[in-house]
């Protein structure tokens, strides 16, 4: 019988409500069926993020939350789920101003194996691409429906074994169709070999089944904070809700 | 350096956006280069500059400042003076106009001071467009005179409440808009800044100050020593020096926000202060006011127009160069150059533009009276009486606000009354 699971990338954000909140989190996504964990890295204007996203990284920062403090956090992650991939997204602010090859190194010590970074764009990238694969890790460039078709035709083919496809113009955080533009657009960005891993709106597990044989992984973020910033004031409530949704999308029950 | 390279200027520059907004602004960069090579759409904009902005605007010779600080003759270029009472008018006219000939219905803007909101919006109402404009909370509280302008122009004023609620919050939430609806909408950005061809959009369509300054230097026969012109974003400086960036002469001088001291948090010095460093936010590289980690650190003007974190990436670049020379004044040192020159002068600062003001009456007698001195005041400051009246009038102001609430709360407004036919 074949396996209809559905490979999730879940986003949540580091510190986020809480160090030992963001855990149980992560512990229910991973419960739940999440393959990877992208953490992001709460920076002070993430351009291309939602409010649920942007509200959540405020609160963090508040805190005085520190990279250091996110690269802790991440540790902790790898070394209680070694077999979940870890992906660390943020804005290019934070990988530059420390020094990119210093960054990655950092990051890479931490368990970190990917690093998704929207607007250090893969042909303008400082560095980054290369200073991954010094360290281990994988640059995963952000493909949108808006790319011309030559420009994503150059990063189709680029090389990059993975590229993160966001499904339609805009910021995280709302309701995206699956249609066929959606997977016309997919074909495109893979059509140089490379794995994609399809979100920006994903919340359902209908939206996740139409998806899943078009993409490595689905990746859903917002959702999961929404759901995490619901629940922040009652750890089992919060553990049980993301295990539920992670369930919905990864179609692990059925 | 007049123009990017591809989109930077030395080191500074480019695109550094998500790939949601690489579309729509290559489609920008591709429209405004064949509508800067078009006669037809440059003699529409002059049209409009002359018969709508009321340009050229004059370059006025402050007799009386020059006699009392006994240097060098100052001059004040009068930006102040055109429509909607401040440069950014000269920029935003002529992104609507582009915007229009794309086929865009839509423009949203970003506001701090809410001179180029105003500006936005006064474009828009002229030219036909919907407007919504995105401001910080807190600007929109500082500023209200000019959010009652917007709405009468009639914008959308879109109060943005999320991270620190100024200026740079503004930018972000513009940028979400635009990314998401990029078919429709056109993004005016109001400062030479931000990503590839904003910066260079911004300056050319800013540059009209600077060449009309050329013509009215070379019409005098003036020796100019210096220009000066304060810098948030850079859009006024920028213009204003445009002309003069390749030649050696005269100096041009940056003044930033020198805020209440030189502490993080106290000022917003990219170029002058302790906490500039080169970083990449907002879609450009340039100088940034950042913590070790990248975070943007807080900025702090009396000036709203002047209170942000960044810089133009080619005024950066001026700057690490050595063409331009930067400096910065602090809040006391513009309002007493508000007070200055309103009362030597007849000229109402805006606080953004008395930073250049402030520079001069410690530049000019340093000078000898052969020289001249140029500053650009880039708006009036009718918007600012918030802001300077409880300054310098604070017991009389509070009265009056006291006053206006009484009245308000007994419903007293008589043009309200007659306006909804009572």
């Amino acid at each position: 019988m074949k396996d209809n699971k559905i490979k999730l990338m879940s986003h949540l954000v580091a510190g986020y409500p809480t160090d030992e909140l963001a855990f149980t989190a992560a512990r229910a996504l991973v419960d739940g069926g999440a393959s990877i964990l992208e953490v992001q890295l709460p920076f002070s204007d993430p351009s291309a993020d939602g409010p649920a996203i942007q509200g959540a990284c405020t609160e963090v920062l508040k805190r005085g939350y520190k990279t250091e403090d996110g690269l802790i956090f991440i540790a902790k992650l790898h070394k209680e789920f070694p077999e979940v991939s870890i992906y660390l997204m943020s804005y290019g602010s934070l990988v530059y101003t420390p020094g990119v090859e210093n960054f990655c190194k950092k990051a890479a010590a931490a368990g970190v194996t990917g690093m998704i970074i929207p607007d250090l764009p893969f042909d303008f990238d400082e560095g980054l691409t290369a200073a991954c694969q010094k360290n281990g890790m994988n640059n995963i460039p952000v493909a949108a429906p808006s790319m011309s078709p030559v420009r994503l035709k150059k990063m189709a083919t680029a090389g990059f074994p993975y590229i993160y496809a966001a499904l339609r113009t805009g910021i995280t955080g709302t309701e995206t169709s699956v249609d066929k533009a959606t997977i016309d657009f997919l074909k495109a960005t893979g059509e140089g070999g490379s794995k994609l891993y399809g979100g920006f709106g994903i919340s359902n597990g209908n939206q996740a089944k139409a998806l899943a044989d078009s993409v490595e992984a689905i990746v859903a973020g917002s959702v999961f904070v929404r759901i995490i910033t619901e629940n922040k004031d009652n750890s089992e409530d919060l553990y049980k809700a993301v295990r539920a949704k992670a369930e919905e999308l990864t179609n692990k029950n059925n | 350096m007049t123009h990017s390279d591809n989109g930077f200027f030395n080191s500074f520059g480019g695109k550094y956006v998500a790939e949601v907004l690489r579309g729509p602004l290559d489609e920008l960069e591709i429209a405004f280069k064949e509508a800067m090579a078009d006669p037809s759409f440059i003699k529409e904009l002059e049209t409009i500059q002359r018969d709508y902005i009321g340009r050229e605007t004059p370059l006025l010779f402050a007799e009386t400042a020059t006699n009392l600080l006994g240097g060098a003759q100052i001059y004040i270029k009068l930006e102040g003076l055109a429509n909607t009472g401040a440069h950014k008018i000269n920029n935003a006219i002529g992104q609507c106009l582009l915007a229009k000939r794309m086929g865009k219905k839509r423009i949203i803007a970003e506001t701090g001071a809410g001179q180029h909101g105003v500006a936005a919006a006064a474009a828009c109402a002229k030219l036909g467009l919907d407007c919504t404009v995105y401001m910080g909370e807190v600007d929109v509280r500082r500023q209200q005179p000019n959010v009652a302008a917007m709405e009468l122009y009639g914008a959308k004023v879109h109060a943005v409440t999320s991270g620190s609620r100024t200026l740079k919050d503004a930018v972000n939430e513009a940028m979400r808009d635009w990314a998401a609806n990029p078919d429709t909408t056109h993004y005016v950005l109001g400062s030479a800044l931000g990503p590839a061809p904003f910066p260079d959009m911004v300056r050319e369509f800013q540059s009209v100050i600077g060449r009309e300054v050329e013509k009215q230097v070379k019409e005098r026969g003036l020796d100019v020593a210096a220009m000066i012109a304060c810098v948030g974003g850079g859009s006024n400086s920028i213009g204003f020096f445009s002309p003069f960036i390749d030649k050696k002469e005269p100096v041009l001088i940056g003044v930033e926000a020198g805020g209440i001291g030189d502490g993080v948090g106290e000022n917003a010095a990219r170029m002058t202060g302790n906490a500039g460093r080169e970083g990449i936010m907002h879609g450009y590289k340039s100088r940034f006011l950042l913590d070790d980690d990248g975070q943007a650190l807080p900025t702090r003007s009396i000036s709203a127009g002047l209170d942000y974190c960044g810089i133009g990436p080619q005024l950066a670049a001026l700057g690490c160069s050595g063409r331009i020379k930067f400096t910065s004044a602090r809040d006391d040192e513009a309002l007493n150059a508000v007070k200055f020159f309103a009362k030597n002068e007849g000229v109402l600062f805006a606080m953004e533009s008395a930073h250049a003001g402030a520079e001069a009456i410690r530049l000019a007698p340093t000078l000898p009276k052969d020289k001249a001195i140029i500053i650009n005041m880039s708006g009036r400051g009718d918007k600012d009486v918030f802001i300077t009246s409880p300054v310098f009038r604070k017991t009389e102001w509070l009265s009056f606000l006291h006053s206006e609430i009484e009245r308000l709360e007994a419903n007293e407004d008589i043009h309200t009354a007659q306006i909804m036919g009572k």
